[in-house]
């Protein structure tokens, strides 16, 4: 793991951009034969990271959505 | 007033009442030529009162903009209602001024009142040509300024999150947009902010200009600015074929979003937009579509991501049971094809021998009889000469010598043949034919060469 934060950037400094494309490039890399399987769980490691901040930046959750709305609304 | 200057005019005797004026120029209204004539003029100041609709009807000077000719123009509440909806339904707006209309109308005055014209009829289709040509202009003019792609050239972010919204507070737009964008499944991360402006009627261009400046002074906040207004209410759309308005959102240095209007409503805004779309609703649509796309994409990489995953493991797994299936095999396998290896080779020699050898032996065999009878041969010779030689074996032999007188001197065995070992006193022995003498030396004497 320390390994791990050691080669990666940690991805909440990432953009969005940044953060799919290097998805894709671990997906593809992964689809190749050069796959190194010692590399394995740390490139699977990363690649679950970058999906859940990438989800988590695009997505709130049920109460904050309600939060907002509310707020919207008492404004208007 | 001195009278006297009339003197010698007859009527000045018999003024007529101004009822009784008015009433002949009413009279003299009606001619054909001021009765029901279809006429075009720009409006002004349009006013509804009690169902009534009362209007100046404008003429200006092509370049310079001036009025030529004004008069008032009313239609009547009975007529308006129907007039009204035709037209909306036509142009899809009011009657609003600075629109260029083309009406039926009859010239009428009122003792009251005075000139006006009573409308009976109008031609939406002039309107509209007329809208078109405006906005046409427009467009022209922002075109021939470079400014007319501007905005619609910016690319958007990939997923707009941060949407800054200019529509007026109290619309039901805003809040369908608002209630979309927060409660659709997906659960997009939106952020919303709304900027109020007016918008219908004629300060609408500059209110939303206003909240436009707003948003532009803190851009770095928003991915994108959405304009909306909700439907339902007067769909008062001649405010934005604005020019101000439309090179506004041209330069905007955010990606803009117009939902301001339904299906068959364009606007100048449209052309310049980032993005266009018909209600607020459908604003917030897009926007989802965009972040669900995004959500959608992510899916695919994960997914794609764990098939090759397991594609990979499954594919060292059957890599690895191949080699254990094949490791124990190995060393039996390699042995037994040592061993054919062997067995191969010894017969391949055992063939070659038996080609090479068969024939030396037949060669040996035959050289042993060859030998056998050349020795036998050679014996046979050997004996025959051996016979031929007997006589002269012995006329050779030392006994015949002996015979003819000579002797042989022997010390211990040896024959002497000179004097050079002998001292005196040895004993030597000489042989004769018939027998031999045993002497004693008492004299040595060496003959001289």
């Amino acid at each position: 793991m320390s390994q791990n934060h050691k080669d990666f950037t940690p991805v909440s400094e990432l953009t969005y951009n940044q953060a799919v494309s290097e998805l894709d490039s671990i997906l593809r890399m992964m689809q190749s034969d050069q796959c190194d399987i010692d590399r394995l769980t740390a490139y699977t490691r990363r690649a679950s990271e970058l999906l859940r901040e990438c989800r988590s930046r695009l997505t709130a959750t049920d109460e904050e959505l309600r939060g907002i709305l509310a707020d919207l609304t008492e404004n208007v | 007033m001195n009278l006297s200057a009339y003197a010698d005019d007859d009527s000045v005797s018999r003024p007529v009442g101004l009822t009784a004026l008015t009433a002949a120029i009413t009279r003299r209204l009606s001619v054909p030529e001021l009765q029901n004539v279809w006429l075009t003029a720009e409006l002004s100041d349009v006013n509804v009162r009690g169902g009534h609709c009362y209007m100046e009807l404008l003429e200006k000077n092509p370049s310079s903009g001036q009025p030529v000719a004004k008069a008032r123009a009313v239609i009547w509440a009975n007529y308006f209602t129907r007039i009204n909806a035709e037209f909306r339904a036509a142009t899809g707006q009011p009657f609003t001024s600075g629109m260029k209309v083309m009406l039926r109308g009859s010239v009428s005055f009122h003792s009251l009142y005075g000139l006006s014209i009573v409308v009976s009829a109008v031609n939406p289709a002039y309107t509209m040509g007329d809208l078109e040509q405006r906005r046409r202009e427009i467009l022209m003019r922002l075109k021939r300024e470079g400014v007319l792609e501007l905005n619609r050239s910016l690319t958007c972010p990939t997923v707009p999150l941060r949407i800054a919204v200019v529509s007026a507070p109290t619309a039901a737009g805003f809040g369908d947009f608002a209630n979309q964008l927060f409660t659709h499944p997906s659960h997009l991360r939106f952020t919303c902010r709304l900027f109020p402006a007016v918008m219908q009627g004629e300060q609408a261009p500059g209110s939303i200009m206003a909240a436009l400046d707003a948003i532009a002074g803190e851009y770095d906040l928003w991915d994108c600015a959405v304009i909306i207004r909700g439907g339902g209410a007067s769909s008062d759309l001649a405010a934005f074929d604005n020019y101000d308005l439309a090179s506004h959102i041209a330069q905007f240095p955010l990606p803009v979003i117009v939902g301001i209007g339904h299906e068959r409503d364009v606007t100048v805004l449209d052309y310049v937009a980032n993005m266009r779309v018909k209600t607020p609703t459908a604003a917030a649509e897009w926007l989802i579509a965009r972040g669900t796309e995004a959500l959608g994409r992510l899916q695919f990489i994960a997914s794609s991501m764990l098939q090759s995953l397991t594609d990979r493991i499954a594919g060292c797994r059957s890599q690895l049971a191949h080699y254990s299936a094949m490791l124990p095999m190995a060393p039996t396998n390699a042995i037994a094809r040592c061993d054919s290896r062997l067995r191969q080779a010894t017969m391949t020699l055992a063939g070659i021998g038996g080609r090479r050898i068969a024939p030396e032996l037949t060669r040996l065999t035959h050289k042993a009889e060859a030998i056998k009878v050349a020795a036998d041969n050679l014996i046979a010779r050997q004996k025959d000469r051996l016979n031929n030689r007997e006589g002269l074996i012995d006329a050779y032999s030392p006994m015949a010598t002996l015979r003819r007188g000579y002797s042989i001197t022997s010390v211990d065995g040896h024959a002497l043949t000179s004097v050079n070992d002998l001292t005196t006193g040895r004993t030597i022995t000489t042989t004769l034919a018939d027998g031999t003498i045993t002497s004693s030396i008492t004299n040595i004497h060496v003959t001289e060469s």
